[in-house]
């Protein structure tokens, strides 16, 4: 006995409404994090995920207290910002290597978030490193 | 090396538009050239006989179905009446005359 | 040598370019030589992308550094098997390799298809051959694998951490997969524009779909695989733009393969398959393309690649020609019959569809999300993992339980009587399954709980649809329980396979859950001789030990694992310092329980001056499920695929059938 009035569109009308207002709402209330280079920082007190390449020599040691302390330039350009990080540092880690870290800037330092730092790897098929 | 790949190349090259060509080579000059389609009577068949098929199909799943207990004698009783008439239906409007007692048989035999 | 690489190429992008437009003229003014031809032009284009690929691999093997593409990948003391995954190890081997896969399957496709009736043979070609230019036209003119150079004493060498078996298997399979999915497309497309309102199209590509699928899903899970041990960073699967290249494509297949099974049985959603293949099709392109140029990263590194623009181009080009041709085919493609309740199977399966595509497009709306946003907004947003665990939760939950639901609901109508009956036994194993699992403690994730009662139900389903088909075919024909067993199996190759692909599925979402929701993570220093506890286990830092590997300097940690006062052996977890291209890379320690499919994973984060070493450990229960569901996952497609000499009858006399019709 079938209906004169399809159910399959109403079915597909209510799931894609659904689906838009489940999608809107988190997207709305997580977000995403802005990726920036450390020029586009000043000024900013969210937290932003920073996009450089490391300069200058990283000192400390990121499992400790005190934490792994480098800098962060841009890719092209030389502004660059202090960080200081804790965590996991992946292998390809070096001064030169592209990273990205995620954080906020607090009184002139990067206070990147624990166990966000991953470095552009150019390798093709495995996914930039991580730590 | 160079020549050897230039020769190499050259025969291939030759072996391909052979290979494209052998249509028109084979029939130079054929009865009929005309690609075999389907006419508007003919795509009525073919969906019958689609139609036909799926229906003597369905029949067969509801049979194995209600055999395992999916369905039930009640829903049985209900879906296999319709189901038959158009598998029935369509049998029919394939082929009116001769197939009518053979497409009775398949429906018997489906469900 | 090079010509002679570069002369096939030329020929090959010569005999598509023939393909495409002989095969269009003919089909279109009904020329059956010049069909036949534009046929043949296909066939040979496998043929020079052969020889092309032979010349590359040749030279290759042969350590010809006059190729550029050679002195680029490989070296003098890259190991054979290293060289011969070099293949498609760059950016021009690979499309090289995509090229002879999709001539290679044109082939196959076109030699197979002439039972789908000539006039849409007579279409399809000209649609493979357009994709085929394409990829032929990109390797001449753009990014060619012939390019030379004065040869340099060595090659730049293979980055070490793509030195591992996978790289020899993981992209292979997902171009298989990848490739696989044009030929559904092209006789998709080839249907429309032959006019066809019947299903042959579909007959005539289930197996290809199903192949490409199979060989997709199995190309991610040997990916996630390489992920875990050899990236090591203890989880398999990162929502990295690269990873969901093959999944949106997969998603869209597995919704694809689920709604064509209406469309034959019921003859509807025909606009709804045509509009998933297209969505297929441009996603596996859409994935090669982001697999291939690494390009998500931001607008800028895409116009910088010479590749960019032409993929996303041609990925335009094919969407709308494809709109295009389905919106003029509208009328042809109304259905007949309609949905006759929301709760028969014919619903669930439109249920499923539109879980998996939502979560397609969600995913899809992740990846393009920060290109989107450095348009708009100048600034780069990123989502991550939170965003799609978010929405995998949403869909994936009720999609697991769909897949149990589906199997136990009739076709048409399922009366709420009779599905009562039907749910009761994986109900109950369901309900006792959650009652247990909540008090051996899983009650701690209460997304894992439901996770697990779901696919207790499921696996209860699934199990019950078995019995009862067993039953019943002992009822109908006697003999013992495995005779009716494997009769039931062979009868309906296509349906029982399928439920053993959906245990598979079960599988791998009871590892996922379990490695996730339930794992543990420490993180410690230690000093030799001092000990950590995780979960049960008690592992102890025993020393640092160094050797020289053939290319790198390997330094391990030995650590004692125990449990329950009981010695589990020892692990070695490290690093390796690569000489000549002065990297290191994490060989992290795993020991796995073939008990319980847990694992526990040591990572040797970093290794201090002092002899000390911070390790990061974690406890993965039952994560080696995932791998198993692999196994399951490709033997039930193998049992779906196999031919049937019944089936094969009944399409022979259909065709009889249909030859006797066109004449009459």
């Amino acid at each position: 006995m079938a209906r004169s009035q399809s159910p399959a569109r109403l079915v597909i009308a209510l799931s894609v409404a659904a689906v838009l207002a489940v999608f809107l709402l988190y997207v709305s209330i997580a977000g995403g994090t802005p990726s920036i280079q450390p020029s586009q920082l000043k000024g900013r007190s969210g937290e932003v995920a920073l996009v450089g390449k490391v300069t200058g020599r990283p000192s400390g040691d990121a499992h400790a207290a005190q934490g792994l302390r480098f800098r962060l330039r841009d890719v092209e350009g030389s502004t660059s910002v202090p960080v200081v990080y804790r965590g996991s540092v992946p292998d390809l880690f070096k001064v030169g290597r592209e990273v990205r870290v995620e954080g906020r800037l607090q009184s002139g330092l990067f206070v990147a978030k624990r166990d966000s730092l991953r470095t552009k790897c150019p390798s093709k098929y495995t996914p930039a490193k991580r730590a | 090396m160079t020549t050897f790949a230039l020769a190499v190349g050259a025969l291939l090259a030759v072996a391909c538009a052979l290979y494209v060509a052998l249509p028109f080579l084979r029939e130079p000059a054929p009865r009929s050239d005309r690609l075999d389609e389907p006419d508007a009577p003919e795509r009525r068949r073919l969906e019958l006989a689609e139609e036909r098929d799926r229906a003597l199909a369905a029949l067969k799943e509801l049979e194995f179905d209600h055999r395992t207990g999916k369905v039930s004698d009640d829903d049985y009783r209900e879906l296999v009446g319709p189901l038959r008439r158009q598998a029935a239906e369509a049998l029919r409007a394939l082929d009116p005359r001769a197939e009518a007692q053979e497409g009775e048989k398949r429906v018997r035999a489906a469900g | 040598m090079p010509e002679l690489g570069r002369a096939a190429l030329a020929a090959c992008l010569g005999l598509a370019l023939y393909a495409l437009m002989a095969g269009a003229y003919g089909a279109k003014a009904r020329r059956r030589r010049l069909a036949r031809s534009a046929q043949n032009a296909l066939l040979a284009a496998f043929g020079a992308s052969l020889v092309a690929a032979a010349v590359l691999l040749a030279a290759l093997l042969r350590k010809d550094f006059s190729f550029v593409y050679v002195a680029d990948h490989t070296s003098l003391e890259l190991p054979t098997p290293y060289k011969i995954s070099a293949f498609w190890g760059g950016q021009e081997g690979s499309l090289l390799l995509w090229l002879l896969i999709l001539t290679g399957f044109s082939a196959a496709a076109v030699a197979l298809g002439h039972r789908s009736g000539a006039d849409l043979l007579a279409w399809v070609v000209p649609v493979l051959g357009l994709v085929t230019t394409f990829f032929a036209f990109m390797l001449v003119a753009v990014s060619s694998p012939f390019a030379t150079q004065p040869a340099p004493a060595d090659g730049a060498g293979l980055n070490p951490s793509l030195q591992n078996p996978y790289m020899m298997i993981h992209p292979p399979f997902l171009y298989l997969g990848f490739v696989g999915l044009t030929i559904p497309f092209a006789f998709a497309m080839g249907a429309l524009l032959a006019r066809r309102t019947d299903e042959l199209w579909i007959v005539a590509t289930r197996r290809w779909t199903l192949f490409a699928w199979t060989a997709l899903g199995i190309g991610q899970l040997l990916g996630a695989h390489w992920a875990y041990v050899e990236v090591g960073w203890g989880g398999y699967y990162a929502w990295d733009p690269v990873e969901n290249a093959a999944l949106m494509p997969w998603l869209a297949a597995t919704a694809f393969l689920h709604s064509v099974m209406i469309q034959e049985k019921r003859g509807m959603l025909k606009v709804w398959n045509m509009l998933l293949v297209v969505l297929a099709f441009c996603l596996a392109l859409f994935g090669t393309f982001l697999t291939r140029s690494g390009v998500v990263s931001s607008i800028h590194s895409f116009t910088q690649s010479p590749l960019g623009p032409w993929f996303l181009g041609f990925i335009c080009l094919i969407t709308a020609g494809s709109l295009a041709l389905v919106i003029s085919r509208l009328p042809l493609l109304r259905a007949r019959t309609r949905l006759e309740s929301l709760l028969s199977r014919e619903a669930t399966f439109l249920y499923n569809n539109l879980l998996l595509v939502a979560l397609c497009l969600t995913i899809l709306w992740g990846v393009a999300f920060p290109i989107l946003s450095e348009a708009v907004r100048g600034e780069q947003i990123t989502v991550s993992a939170p965003y799609y665990n978010f929405f995998l939760r949403i869909f994936g939950l009720p999609l697991l339980l769909l897949m149990g639901i589906g199997p136990l609901v009739a076709w048409r109508r399922a009366s709420l009587r009779s599905l009562g009956r039907s749910f009761l036994w994986p109900m109950a194993i369901a309900l006792g399954a959650g009652g247990l699992l909540l008090l051996l403690g899983a009650g701690s994730s209460w997304v894992g709980l439901v996770a697990y009662t779901f696919a207790a139900f499921v696996l209860g389903s699934i199990g019950y649809e078995f019995a009862r088909g067993t039953r019943a075919r002992r009822a109908l024909a006697g003999g013992s329980w495995p005779a009716a067993f494997s009769e039931l199996v062979a009868r309906n190759r296509r349906r029982y396979g399928g439920y053993v692909v959906h245990a598979a599925i079960v599988l791998l979402a009871i590892g996922v859950t379990g490695s996730s929701a339930y794992d543990k993570v420490r993180e410690q220093k230690l000093r030799p001789g001092q000990t950590m506890a995780i979960g049960d286990y008690r592992l102890t830092f025993r020393s640092l030990v160094q050797r020289e590997g053939p290319n790198a300097r390997e330094l391990r940690a030995l650590i004692d694992v125990r449990r329950d006062g009981r010695s589990l052996g020892t692990l070695q977890s490290g690093k390796n310092s690569y000489r000549a291209e002065n990297q290191v890379s994490n060989e992290v320690g795993i020991r796995s329980d073939p008990f319980t499919g847990e694992d526990l994973f040591v990572i040797a984060d970093q290794i201090n001056g002092n002899g000390s070493v911070d390790f990061k450990v974690l406890v993965k229960p039952l994560v080696n499920l995932i791998w198993l569901s692999g196994v399951l996952f490709l033997a039930g497609s193998l049992v779906a695929l196999w031919p049937s000499a019944a089936e094969q009858r009944r399409l022979a006399a259909r065709y009889r059938e249909l030859r006797a019709l066109a004449r009459a």
